[in-house]
């Protein structure tokens, strides 16, 4: 048994650790303003308070911590994207999440058992190619693997050898893995506050006093707090709240849904998902399957989960493990993504001077949320954008230097 | 599933329909300058609240417009168009 | 154990003997028992292990309320076992059980509780070495994770779906549902009421009640043709404008209801003290289900906690049942009036005390006893009767809100104006019986005056205020085991201790705890949940509430959510032929075709003879599944003109012209050929894949532009071969036609129409393969009779089919783009080279403002063709293209040429490498990097010629 286990054993009464203080007094004034109390946000606060000696933050959640986005993704993290921007950032993302549970003294269950995605034809097959070929150059442990790898890998895997939909291949990344994602917020969270940082819950952005091409300051339901910078990372809110401020975001808002079975003992170690099918699953460690796959289609703020996209999952489900028809699904949820025209985020400098972006997450923000954290706050502490994010800078639109992932991204997050 | 009511078709369910985004007013190619041009291109209305955009049936391949709230996605309306609204 | 006499027994045929398993060990039961109450009637009490402690459990609410009763079966995990029918044969197994479930091996787990509180695992678990985890500690608790087991090897079933409409749907067949349905039906709706037990009647199955009441409500609804009863039937949820997925056996109906009556019930809730998940412990309900429903005796001597009139109603049923009454517990401080009456029973009632605490046998396998105050009482039944909930998760569905009388101490639930379902009974807080009933009858007023019906009586408000409910103290023993999730092992301190760390919310005490995230999503704990953070938070409960209810409303198969489903498949005209000729076929998108005629093992032979027949002979290619649209109306010319990049209003009739698509952005999404066959047509080609896109772009943009056109999608109704290579014309000049092939009369680019050996064809001089070639359409149903024209007149001149794989080859040997993968979603004009497909004349076509701009801000990579004439090694597709060490483009397409006799490529280079005669280098799926010399776009016949002869 491990030895922190006998501090809750041989204590009387339960030793509180503490890890989310009750929400404070709004002050009159904070160093940096972070909108947004989900995993971005605190990992960002965390990131300034530990590295770059800014305690003065305060942490802005309409809601309670960590309830949109984080709480409601499907916890992949991966790196194996298509452009070389892409790769180099999301390859630091995985570096920090191998170290993050000891970095934040919280067991975030980073669990790298690898992501398989499937190819039923050959353009997708070509398409894994190009992403097999930029991961391994930038040092990801990415590779195109046959039918044959395939099923040793996972040997449960309808192969519809001579099917319509035959597996033809995979991507295989042996970096990819999930993680525990409200630990990840919660871990984030317990540091930042720690070294000062405040979590306001139940505190909503209602608007930005804006001059002299700055924000002054940010008036929420709890009262108004001036402010030194303002980062955005309000998740599915991104486009709202950045037109308070006045700059509009290419961001448009949609539903993503997913769903989970009840707990079975786990037979399935990696994720797997088809890009022909639109539907991905994994074995989480309490062994329920989740399963998810691509965005409504069409724009919407609401939460709510529709039967015709169950439907959908469960047919994808079902054709790639045909024995999970006699297993039962429990819940099913919906998040509000906010999708950017290249699927890439936006990330840096806004037209305000200290209003910086962590914006355009749409479908594939959990796994950034550790070095987008850790990114931004070093923008914002030194107050300029790092080589890393510049790819990612709201401008590209204009100059059309979009990024692009197109392929990288649909059903696979 | 969701029902649309399709100005030629009647109500029909949802996935018979494919969403074509909101109506955008295209500015004048050869007037606007290119940030207004990009605006153009990547900036969709995505406001919280009713939004007016096209949708077409598919299997009539009708296009029409609906008034729909995109938060609580009521249809407001649908019409085709060239109708008055 | 015997059962009891009819007629106790409601559900079973005792007649019919059903023979099963569990454990391994032979049991019988009776047709119509569940899996549970089989058991329990031959004194099998524990079902399962419980998901962390491994304790013991069994029966405890008999309404798949919660995980306790969750059975394997060989090919289906997690299955309820007081909800499904017992079947002949059947091999049950508990679940979750290390060694057996009688002696589990780690129930020693239990013993361990202090050392592993609430979420223990953050806080540990993450050394000793950085991978630890990962290594170690995942690898562990994943073994010990999950509850059933899933048999990858089951047996394919058969699941199917249908559609229901109806008026009204009611769901649920209590006194309330029953009601409203029948009240409805009266009235002429069209009534469908759904229930998710075997029979009608719902609580009136089990209560201790008048069954004269249920007799009569089932012989009105008999008389009621325009009622539909589907009972067995479990609907699952409530989707925007009432859609609601009904589910039976393997069956899934999705339902459109014009108004919905949900009469859901309620969910008896467990009482919270010491050990309170002993088998033996059980719901009121539970026991009046066992006796009344399946004949079975709960236990030899009972202590009740009556905190309610049911709890009396159950000690009626225990005595009548012959079971011995050891005490009535009422925690209520002046006891029921009907305490009195019990007394004069002889049965002890313990006024104002409340159950604190139960022991077991040994191994906690049975209940043995109770402490009520300082009292122990020997019993080995524990009935409690403290309360319910409004079965919310529907209601919730539709817009429901949750809240809390405080005064009375009830969930309650507020649907908001104006919702899409009405509540009816138990579920909107009206009890008892008739007031449950005439609620029914009010909501289904309320929805027929929606309907539309009128002249309806009004229907009396005989709705009695609720009684207080008892709040049971939720005090959290000290010594703990005082369960409030059962599914989860969660005790009264772990959800106290989750609010102390922080997490005061109720969906952060969820996620924190895992309280509610079982297979029973809160159905058992939700109340005591919210009143425990409520308390520890300083909130009132109905602040609290409960997290969101989502669906399904109970646990569903995915088998029934997929029903049967094939993939879309599309086969040409000609497929017969490709069979009969040996062709291998392979799906592309949704359509079959051949990529090479001939066994798999001789492919490269192969493709390099069809290839060689086309250059040196003839071949002919199956092209029927391009897309194909006709454009018609007065503007088609200057319709095509605005939506591809060449000119195509002064294309003259009879003229074939290339057409580039873009999208606004200025990126290539399409190619093809327009063929202009009069003023007002053209028959136009586009991709495979994206015609249907294209197609529905058409229409779009001309929803806007208004122009005096129609698209219509005609590939299926045309199918396409075309004939290509020297020998080509010979080979149509040697069939009856009256088109003029010779080369002067029907030059290169352009069309004809006319009949061909009897066919009506549209023949177009274009070609992938630069050669001469000719395309041939026709209308599908001549498919088969003009291939084996052409087939007949080929032969004296070599003609061969060729498939896929040599039509790319052939194609990249002329450098020749596929749209898809030698594009991507940014591609211009500019970068594949094709400033000569642009218009500079037009004032307008979609993507003209973009593509300029973006030619202003530079170009960035060019597509050019890439010689690997004597390299040592050969690069793969996607293989990267490097610049000082940097990724700057990728190969799109390789292959090795056998014309040219060395692997040729398409790649995207940066501009500065973009001149024929430059060096670039390629990085090899080995990591070898490789110098390619950048040659013209087309490597063979590059004066193009061959085509044009």
């Amino acid at each position: 048994m491990p030895l922190r286990l006998l501090k809750y054993g041989l204590s009387r009464d339960y030793p509180v650790t503490g890890d989310i203080p009750a929400t404070p007094e709004l002050k009159p004034s904070y160093d940096v303003v972070i909108v947004g109390g989900g995993g971005h946000g605190l990992a960002c606060a965390h990131y300034l308070s530990k590295y770059h000696g800014i305690a003065s933050i305060a942490v802005l959640e309409k809601g309670y911590l960590a309830g949109g986005n984080t709480a409601r993704n499907t916890t992949t993290i991966r790196s194996n994207y298509i452009t070389q921007e892409g790769v180099a950032f999301y390859k630091e993302g995985v570096s920090l999440f191998e170290t993050l549970s000891q970095e934040l003294d919280f067991n975030v269950m980073f669990s790298q058992r690898g992501q398989l995605t499937l190819a039923h034809t050959e353009a997708t097959l070509r398409a894994f190619h190009l992403r097999a070929e930029m991961g391994k150059h930038m040092g990801t442990r990415t590779e195109v693997i046959d039918a044959k790898e395939v099923e040793k890998l996972v040997p449960e895997l309808n192969m519809d050898r001579g099917g319509a939909l035959e597996i033809l291949g995979g991507l295989w990344h042996a970096d990819g893995g999930t993680a525990r994602h409200d630990a990840v917020a919660w871990g984030f969270a317990a540091q930042a506050s720690r070294r000062g940082a405040e979590i306001h819950q139940r505190t909503e952005v209602q608007g930005f006093e804006v001059g002299n091409g700055q924000v002054r300051a940010v008036v929420t339901n709890r009262g108004r707090v001036a402010c030194g910078s303002v980062l955005i990372a309000a998740g599915g809110m991104n486009y709202d709240v950045a037109m308070m401020a006045g700059v509009e975001l290419p961001i448009r808002c949609y539903p993503l849904q997913a769903m989970v079975t009840q707990p079975l003992k786990p037979w399935l170690h990696t994720l797997v998902s088809s890009v022909s099918l639109h539907t991905y699953l994994v074995q989480s460690s309490r062994g329920e399957i989740v399963i998810g796959g691509g965005s409504d289609p069409y724009q919407l703020y609401s939460t709510r989960s529709t039967l015709d996209m169950k439907e959908h999952l469960a047919e994808g489900a079902v054709h790639l493990f045909p024995f999970l028809q006699g297993v039962r699904l429990l819940r099913q949820w919906a998040g509000i993504t906010d999708m950017t025209p290249d699927y890439s985020p936006i990330m840096g400098a806004s037209p305000l001077a200290n209003l910086w972006l962590d914006c355009g997450w749409g479908t594939w923000g959990f796994k950034a949320t550790a070095v987008a954290g850790k990114r931004l706050a070093e923008t914002i502490a030194k107050g300029r954008v790092p080589d890393l994010l510049k790819p990612f800078a709201l401008e590209r639109f204009e100059k059309f230097r979009l990024l692009n992932e197109m392929g990288a991204t649909a059903a696979s997050h | 599933m969701k029902l649309l009511d399709c100005p030629m078709n009647g109500p029909r369910n949802i996935d018979e329909f494919q969403s074509f985004g909101p109506l955008r007013q295209a500015p004048d190619a050869d007037a606007a300058a290119d940030a207004e041009w990009a605006r153009h291109l990547f900036r969709a209305d995505n406001r919280k609240g009713v939004v007016v955009e096209w949708w077409r049936h598919v299997p009539s391949n009708f296009f029409f417009l609906a008034q729909r709230d995109v938060v609580t996605n009521e249809i407001i309306r649908t019409y085709a168009p060239g109708s008055r609204p | 154990m015997t059962r009891l006499g009819t007629p106790y027994g409601s559900r079973l045929d005792r007649t019919r003997p059903v023979r099963f398993t569990f454990e391994g060990k032979a049991y019988h039961g009776f047709a119509g028992d569940c899996i549970a109450s089989a058991l329990a009637a031959s004194d099998q009490w524990i079902l399962s292990r419980s998901f962390k402690y491994h304790r013991p459990r069994g029966i405890m609410t008999m309404a798949g309320s919660e995980a306790n009763t969750l059975v394997q079966l060989p090919s289906e995990p997690n299955v309820p076992a007081d909800l499904t029918p017992l079947q002949d044969g059947m091999m049950v197994t508990a679940q979750n059980v290390n060694g057996s479930l009688e002696n589990d091996r780690d129930a020693v787990i239990d013993r361990f509780g202090r050392f592993l509180p609430v979420g223990f695992y953050y806080r540990t678990f993450m050394g000793p070495r950085q991978d630890s985890w990962l290594r170690f500690w995942e690898p562990m608790i994943r073994r010990k994770a999950g509850l059933g087991i899933v048999d990858v090897k089951a047996q394919h079933l058969s699941f199917d779906k249908a559609h229901l409409h109806c008026d009204l749907l009611v769901v649920g067949a209590g006194p309330a549902g029953l009601s409203a349905a029948i009240s409805a039906a009266q009235a002429g709706a069209g009534v469908l009421l759904c229930d998710d037990n075997p029979e009608i009647g719902g609580s009136l199955t089990y209560r201790r009640c008048d069954p004269g009441i249920l007799l009569s409500l089932a012989a009105e609804a008999a008389k009621l043709p325009n009622l539909r009863i589907m009972t067995g039937t479990v609907c699952n949820g409530w989707y925007e404008d009432n859609w609601l997925p009904l589910i039976r056996g393997n069956q899934l109906y999705r339902t459109r209801a014009r108004e919905v009556i949900l009469a859901t019930g309620a969910i008896e809730q467990p009482a919270v003290f010491r050990n309170n998940d002993l088998p033996g412990i059980m719901t009121g309900g539970a026991v009046q289900r066992l006796i009344r429903h399946y004949a079975v005796q709960p236990g030899r001597r009972a202590v009740v906690l009556a905190a309610n009139d049911d709890g009396y109603d159950a000690v009626l049923d225990l005595v009548e049942a012959g079971v011995e009454l050891a005490a009535i517990v009422d925690p209520r401080p002046n006891a029921s009036a009907r305490g009195g009456e019990f007394r004069a029973r002889g049965i002890e009632v313990l006024a104002g005390a409340r159950i604190e605490e139960a022991s077991g046998t040994r191994a906690n396998k049975h209940v043995a006893r109770v402490r009520a105050g300082s009292r122990w009482i020997d019993c080995d039944l524990v009935v409690a009767s403290v309360g319910s909930v409004p079965a919310w998760q529907l209601s919730c569905h539709a817009g429901a809100k949750v809240g809390y009388d405080e005064a009375r101490a009830r969930m309650t639930l507020g649907m908001p104006e104006g919702a899409a379902v009405r509540l009816a009974g138990v579920v909107a807080g009206k009890s008892p019986l008739q007031s449950a009933m005439a609620d029914g009858r009010r909501a289904a007023r309320e929805a027929l005056e929606r309907l539309g019906h009128g002249d309806l009586p009004d229907v009396p408000n005989e709705c009695k205020p609720e009684p207080a409910a008892w709040e049971q103290p939720l005090v959290g023993d000290a010594k703990g085991r005082d369960f409030v999730d059962f599914d989860e092992d969660l005790q009264v301190k772990d959800l106290r201790n989750a609010v102390k760390e922080g997490y005061r919310e109720l969906e952060l005490v969820k996620r924190f705890s895992t309280v509610g995230m079982g297979p029973s999503q809160g159905r058992h704990s939700a109340l005591a949940t919210a009143r425990i953070v409520a308390e520890a938070t300083g909130r009132g409960v109905g602040e609290v509430g409960v997290t969101t209810a989502r669906p399904p409303a109970g646990p569903e198969k995915l088998g029934v959510l997929a029903g049967h489903h094939e993939p879309l498949e599309r086969r040409t005209g000609l497929h017969a032929r490709h069979l009969a000729l040996g062709a291998r076929m392979k799906p592309i998108g949704a359509w079959w075709r051949p990529y090479f005629y001939g066994p798999e093992d001789r492919s490269d032979r192969l493709v390099r003879e069809e290839i060689a027949a086309v250059r040196n002979g003839v071949g002919m290619l199956d092209v029927s599944t391009l897309g194909k649209l006709e454009i018609r109306g007065p503007d088609a010319g200057s319709f095509l003109d605005r939506m591809y990049t060449m000119a195509h209003a002064n294309q003259p009739v009879g003229r074939v012209r290339y057409c580039l698509m873009l999208n606004e952005m200025g990126t290539v999404i399409d190619d093809g050929v327009a063929y202009r066959l009069a003023d007002d047509l053209f028959y136009v080609t586009a991709t495979t894949g994206a015609v249907a896109r294209v197609q529905a772009d058409m229409l779009f943009w001309n929803a806007q532009w208004r122009l005096k056109v129609d698209v219509l999608n005609v590939t299926a109704a045309f199918s396409g071969i075309n004939v290509t290579g020297p020998k080509a014309r010979e080979v149509l000049q040697a069939l009856d036609c009256d088109i003029d092939f010779s080369r002067d009369a029907f030059p290169y680019l352009h069309g004809r129409e006319g009949m061909l050996a009897g066919v009506p064809v549209r023949v177009m001089r274009i070609g992938f393969t630069g050669e001469v070639s000719y395309e041939l359409h026709c209308p599908s149903s001549y498919a088969l009779a003009l291939w084996d024209a052409l087939f007949k007149a080929g032969k004296p001149h070599g003609l061969r089919p060729y498939g896929l794989e040599a039509s790319r080859m052939l194609r990249l040997e002329k450098g020749h783009i596929l749209i898809g993968q030698d594009t991507d979603a940014l591609t211009t004009p500019d970068e594949l080279g094709f400033g000569w497909a642009v218009s500079k004349r037009k004032p307008f076509f979609v993507g003209k403002r973009s593509i300029e701009m973006r030619t202003r801000l530079g170009e960035t990579r060019r597509l050019v063709g890439l010689s690997f004439e004597g390299a040592n090694n050969i690069p793969g597709e996607s293989c990267l293209v490097l610049r000082g060490g940097n990724p700057v483009g990728q190969i799109t397409s390789i292959g090795f040429s056998p014309t040219l006799g060395h692997p040729i490529a398409l790649a995207y280079v940066h501009i500065d490498d973009a001149a024929p005669g430059s060096k670039v280098t390629v990085k090899c799926r080995s990591g070898e990097l490789v110098q390619a010399p950048v040659v013209g776009h087309a490597f063979f016949d590059p004066q193009n010629v061959r085509q044009e002869m």
